[in-house]
């Protein structure tokens, strides 16, 4: 029978037996719901739960003031002693803080517990923004500045260089907050059982989940299983431990009992963790040609109110400043601030949308400012494919790439000319609607920084013929079970279905870092790759002594071992029970790689409301070796579809008391929807990176990259602005309106 | 109270709270957890189900108002002897599905309006992929795969016409 | 996000609907704001009457130029073609797409979105217009309330917490109406930010008489009052549309502020979709 699936998670998830952490049935479970903050930023006065105890169905409700031993936070290197607890003790310091937690038989019953809790927080004046924060008027923690971290990249810029330059253009933009908002919110499930602790949580990274949550409960970390099952999205939200976490695992610990918390989607609109947050400032210079001579970028991070992961993070704008030009020089420097926010964290693209947006978007402005098209102005600057590897100022080493075939396919397939001509036939007729086109050529870095672009992978054959193959990776919908097999068999020219994936599952494991950065088919993959490799050479090691050859004269294939000359051959069971098990287990590392790519898209925009139609977006997005375009085609899609969302649709508003006003969740927290969804063309180039025999790059981020800056410059170009200020994301309408007026 | 949930022509017996959305009984009490919670508002759609035919929100429903009346899930999609609905093959055939967790609404959604009527067009299409949230595929590869179904569907029952 | 405990009936005729308001319920009708309300924990009912197996409340008729639209009548119920007639039902056909999606729209009812008064509601902007009456029903009688006198503010009406909304009544628009409905939102979920409902009747090129309804231009739906007595005995034309909208946007509408429409820029919108509305309404 043909196969009536294309992916294997497919007839899981489509016939009602996906398995998510919320499906999972656990006898006398308890789920946990937590007593949140209403106020940004003030005193808790007071959290009794007395009164939530006494509630039938309740199982426990505890504050702070309860749980005296409940660890905080752990520690984010470099940014040491703010602690951030796991309930507040004292001080809230965002919005939606979980004050309590009230378990009960479900979630039913809990939130009747939740509703009465006591709960007296006195307000402080809350800071929302970076720049309110940075002058340390209101401080989040006494005697320490909300100025967590300063970095930054490249070298200062000399006074005589802008001096001397033909034009130098100035600007300031906002990346916006932004809610990943995976369809899943986040879940952990904690079963307690004798000295054992499974964990199963929709989670990126098990392993680093095992490791923090071992810390924190101070034991050994063999003692827990963090398990990944079905996972409904993540796009980067889901990759750390999280103050509810740390609550849910310490009690189920503590109690004995299996623990759930399933997010709902008021809470994480309020406490998920946000991506984007910067303020920005640029200047970039160019000579009279249009030759890039001098940029600078500053970045004010509002990285939420304790530090984290996210304090560092905007450092990798600073790193990307540079971009796909050529320009010999380039500073960057950041400032994360605190604020009384939910924490800022990475989100698909993770500081390199925020480093593509403000130098494309400014690209745009000079090429205005120079009259020359602003595709003309891009290909003079753009990296030129032989002087790969390219260092830039800002301190990467680009792997590969050929920027000028990218843009030019963008062009070609976007009818560029042919839109200018549209474009000023309209302009020339007062009835028509402006149409604009806008470009975005970027660079992104998939894999990781360096410490942490490896990954743990094995291949194993066995005595039924079958091949398990086992990565540190976890799926949250990149049919890694399918592509991951897929690869495996091709390497060792064996039919796909005799070999199987297991990821996400800490017992199973020896180890594993996982799915983040846009790291599992670069890194895994090609780890994957390496590692049936390696099983190759001990086969072909094994079937030389046994049959007493030098191993030259053997060689492998369609998954056979057999003599150069002669006809005996073996497949992988036989030799499996002739010599015992056939495992390799592999660190595999290499170096962060560099996809890029080129985005074009064309607007019509209505100036009398201010609304923005995107009539096409065309995506050459360049991901190296891609091991299965369809899926890879998957990926670019939905990113670039989370990209005109970050361009036209999401934000968060805060009110006066620093409280999003996101209070009808997702009818305020507006995604896109199909009625938003433009003619996408997806086109690609292949260029690998050579830091792996695989070639493959990072494939899931491009769209958040690439896409929003176009989306901006189309609506730019439509309105012929002189200045892009006033167009600041989301492009929501009265944006729009008040830009064109 | 005493309650008679219908669901994929199994019937479960239940004593529910009157609060007791149709979505966490369902999922919770007759232990069918295809149906998603994503959003608890009626806004994701991912909770989607039939009742009586009609594709609603099952978190904007209560258990007890369903008493009695027909309710199918992802669970009962398939045919008798498990043979996947069109609508199944074609979301795997199009890829309208990554991480699959707004899968079972979308093919529940698609499946209410089928039956209703198969030859759907294109219209009717953009409306039901426009009702529901995915934050994966971008829709473009659910709104292939729904109209796929429909052609196939139709396909299907031309073929049975025909035989006939 | 649950709900919190309440009782629950399910009565099966008006009488026993109306007892059970009488005791302090809260009716369940599609549901489709009720239970969303009380899943955000902002509506907790002691004690809900759900009319949905009331039989006859789901009937929509039309008698002596009045349509009857009963409280259990579905938003969609007013997709089909033909389901009410003339320009009423093209106007409400037009209209009803903007609710919502077709899910919720199955479930959800024309009384529940005047019950509930969202003050960005189609139906609500439509009913002022129109000059709807609205029939409340308690254990103390029934009276009829004008649509212009209905409305009270965000989510207030003039119905005491005892009475059930048993029926709203339009007078049909005359054949040769010309009718035309729009609506500014920021995606397809998004509640509107301004929507217009306008109908229209010429005469040689005049305009004899002018409705506007307004919706989310005020804290409450509104009947753009000023524009039309400023379109009645103008000659049809973009001219007097345009003006009628800036009218309409200074001397009609009140709006409020909300995240990503501001004041000024609500009026901006009202105008220009006055003026749309009104050249889109002009009978041919
Ligand atoms: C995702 C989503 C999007 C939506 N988008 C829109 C939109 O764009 N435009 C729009 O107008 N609406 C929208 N709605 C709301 C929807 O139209 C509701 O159906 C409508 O507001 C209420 O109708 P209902 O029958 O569902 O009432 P219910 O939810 O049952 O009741 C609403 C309130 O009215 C009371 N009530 C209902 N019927 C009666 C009655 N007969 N007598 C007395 N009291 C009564 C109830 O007690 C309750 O207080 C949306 C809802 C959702 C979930
Ligand atoms: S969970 Fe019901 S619509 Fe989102
Ligand atoms: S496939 Fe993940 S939300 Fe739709």
């Amino acid at each position: 029978m043909v196969d009536r699936w294309l992916r294997r998670e497919d007839e899981r998830l489509l016939t009602g037996r996906g398995r998510f952490v919320a499906d999972l049935r656990v006898p006398g479970c308890l789920d946990a719901v937590f007593v949140r903050s209403e106020v940004a930023h003030g005193t808790l006065r007071e959290a009794d739960c007395s009164a939530a105890r006494e509630v039938p169905g309740v199982a426990g409700a505890w504050s702070a003031a309860d749980l005296p031993d409940l660890p905080p936070m752990p520690d984010a290197p470099g940014v040491e002693g703010r602690e951030w607890p796991a309930l507040v003790k004292d001080r809230v310091r965002y919005p939606g803080e979980a004050l309590a937690v009230v378990l009960g038989d479900d979630r039913y019953r809990a939130e009747d517990g939740a509703a009465r809790v006591r709960v007296r927080v006195d307000p402080l004046p809350a800071v929302v923004t970076a720049e309110e924060a940075a002058g340390d008027e209101v401080r989040l923690f006494e005697g320490r500045s909300n100025v967590a971290l300063r970095g930054e990249a490249g070298r200062p810029i000399g006074d005589e260089v802008w001096e001397r330059a033909a034009v130098v253009v100035e600007s300031r933009y906002r990346q916006q907050l932004l809610m990943p908002s995976p369809m899943e919110c986040r879940t952990i499930l904690c079963v307690p059982e004798g000295e054992r602790l499974t964990v199963w949580s929709g989670h990126q990274a098990p392993h680093r989940l095992r490791h923090d949550l071992a810390g924190l409960l101070d034991r050994p970390e063999e003692s827990i299983r963090v398990v990944v099952p079905d996972t409904g999205g993540a796009f980067g939200s889901k990759s750390a431990v999280f103050p509810e976490f740390i609550a849910v695992a310490w009690l189920a610990v503590r109690l004995g009992r299996p623990v759930r918390w399933v997010e709902d989607r008021r809470e994480s609109l309020l406490v998920a963790t946000r991506g984007r947050g910067q303020d920005q400032q640029v200047r970039l210079a160019a000579d009279a040609d249009g030759r890039l001579l001098a940029y600078e970028l500053t970045v004010e991070a509002d990285v939420g109110a304790y530090p984290h992961l996210g304090v560092a993070f905007p450092m990798q704008t600073a790193w990307m400043a540079t971009g796909p030009y050529t320009t010999p020089e380039v500073h960057a420097t950041v400032r994360s601030v605190l604020t009384n926010t939910m924490i800022t964290y990475p989100y698909r693209g993770a500081g390199r949308p925020e480093a593509t947006s403000p130098l494309e978007r400014t690209m745009d402005v000079l090429a205005k400012r120079l009259d020359l098209d602003p595709a003309d102005l891009r290909r003079r600057n753009l990296i030129p494919p032989d002087r790969f590897p390219y260092r830039t100022p800002t301190g990467r080493t680009y792997d590969s790439g050929d920027h000028p075939a990218a843009l030019d396919l963008a062009l070609r397939t976007l009818g560029y000319h042919g839109w200018r001509a549209e474009q000023a036939r309209r302009r020339a007729d007062p009835a028509a609607l402006p149409v604009g086109i806008g470009l975005s050529c970027y660079v992104e870095r998939s894999g990781g920084e360096r410490g942490s672009v490896h990954d743990y992978v094995g291949v194993e054959a066995g005595e039924d013929g079958t091949v398990v193959a086992r990565c540190g990776a976890a799926s949250s919908g990149q049919s890694h079970a399918t592509v991951f097999p897929a690869l495996v068999a091709e390497t060792l020219g064996v039919e796909p279905a005799r070999v199987r994936l297991i990821e996400g599952d800490t017992d199973e494991l020896p180890g594993g870092v996982g799915s983040f950065g846009s790291r599992s088919a670069q890194i895994d993959g090609a780890g994957l790759q390496h590692a049936a490799t390696l099983l190759i050479e001990e086969a072909r090691e094994r079937a030389a002594r046994m049959w007493d050859l030098p191993i030259e004269e053997t060689a492998w294939s369609d998954g056979v071992v057999h003599p150069v000359r002669g006809t005996a051959a073996m497949g992988l069971s036989e030799l499996v029970k002739r010599t015992g098990p056939l495992r390799i287990d592999e660190r595999y590392e290499a170096d962060m790689a560099f996809p890029f790519g080129a985005h074009a898209a064309v607007v019509e925009v209505d100036p009398d409301l201010g609304t923005v139609r995107v009539l096409q977006i065309v995506a050459v997005d360049d991901c190296g070796r891609a091991l299965d375009p369809a899926v890879v085609r998957g990926q670019q899609f939905g990113s670039i579809v989370q990209g005109l969302g970050q361009a036209l649709y999401e934000g968060v508003p805060f009110g006066d008391d620093g409280v999003p006003l996101l209070g009808y969740g997702l009818l305020d927290y507006l995604l896109p929807t199909y009625a938003e969804i433009p003619p996408i063309d997806l086109e690609e180039t292949r260029t690998p990176t050579p830091r792996t025999p695989l070639g493959a790059k990072g494939a899931g981020e491009s769209g958040c990259i690439g896409t929003p800056p176009a989306i901006v410059n189309a609506v730019a170009d439509a309105l012929r602005l002189d200045h892009p200020e006033r167009l600041q994301m989301p492009l929501s309408p009265d944006v729009v309106w008040r830009a064109a007026a | 109270m005493k309650i008679t949930l219908s669901v994929n022509d199994d019937a479960y017996p239940l004593d529910v709270e009157p609060r007791r959305v149709l979505a966490d009984a369902l999922r919770d009490d007759c232990g069918l957890t295809g149906t998603h919670l994503g959003c608890e508002q009626g806004v994701c759609g991912a909770c989607t189900v039939l009742v009586d035919g009609e594709a609603v929100r099952s978190c904007l429903m209560l258990a007890v108002q369903c008493d009695g009346v027909p309710i199918r899930t992802v669970e009962g999609l398939a045919g008798p002897g498990g043979e996947p609905h069109p609508l199944q093959r074609a979301f795997s055939a199009e890829r309208g599905l990554q991480c699959g967790f707004c899968t079972p609404g979308f093919l529940m959604l698609a499946a209410g309006a089928l039956e209703r009527d198969p030859a759907l067009g294109e219209e009717e299409v953009a409306a039901l992929v426009g009702s529901n949230l995915c934050r994966c595929t971008g829709y473009e590869p659910i709104r292939r795969a729904i109209t796929r179904a429909a052609r196939d569907h139709q396909k299907g029952q031309d073929g049975r016409h025909l035989s006939a | 996000m649950k709900p919190a405990a309440f009782d629950y009936l399910a009565p099966r005729t008006v009488a026993e609907a109306l007892d059970a308001l009488a005791a302090g319920a809260q009716v369940l009708a599609g549901g489709q704001s009720l239970l969303l309300e009380m899943h955000l924990q902002r509506v907790h009912p002691d004690l809900v009457a759900d009319i949905n197996r009331i039989p006859g409340l789901d009937a929509l008729t039309v008698s002596d130029g009045t349509l009857t639209v009963g409280a259990l009548v579905r938003h969609r119920a007013f997709a089909s073609p033909g389901a009410v007639p003339g320009p009423l039902g093209d106007l409400f056909g037009r209209a009803v797409g903007y609710i919502a999606h077709p899910p919720i729209r199955t479930r959800g009812t024309m009384a529940g979105s005047l019950a509930w008064a969202h003050p960005a509601s189609e139906w609500c902007a439509l009913a002022v217009a129109l000059d709807a009456v609205v029939e409340l029903r308690s254990t103390r009688g029934t009276r009829e309330v004008p649509a212009g006198e209905y409305f009270r503010g965000p989510f207030q009406t003039a119905r005491e917490p005892d009475e059930l909304l048993t029926a709203v009544r339009y007078p049909l628009l005359a054949p040769d109406t010309g009718v035309a409905f729009t609506e500014h939102r920021r995606t397809g979920f998004s509640f509107a930010q301004v929507a217009v409902g306008a109908a229209l009747t010429t005469r040689d090129g005049v305009i004899t008489e002018a409705r506007i309804g307004l919706a989310n231009c005020a804290d409450r739906p509104l009947r753009a009052h000023a524009a039309e007595r400023a379109l009645v005995g103008a000659e049809v034309s973009s001219w007097a549309f345009a003006a009628a909208g800036e009218t309409a946007a200074e001397q009609d509408a009140a709006p409020v502020p909300e995240p990503y429409a501001d004041v000024d820029y609500r009026r901006q919108v009202i105008a220009v979709l006055v003026a749309r509305t009104l050249r889109e309404a002009v009978p041919v």
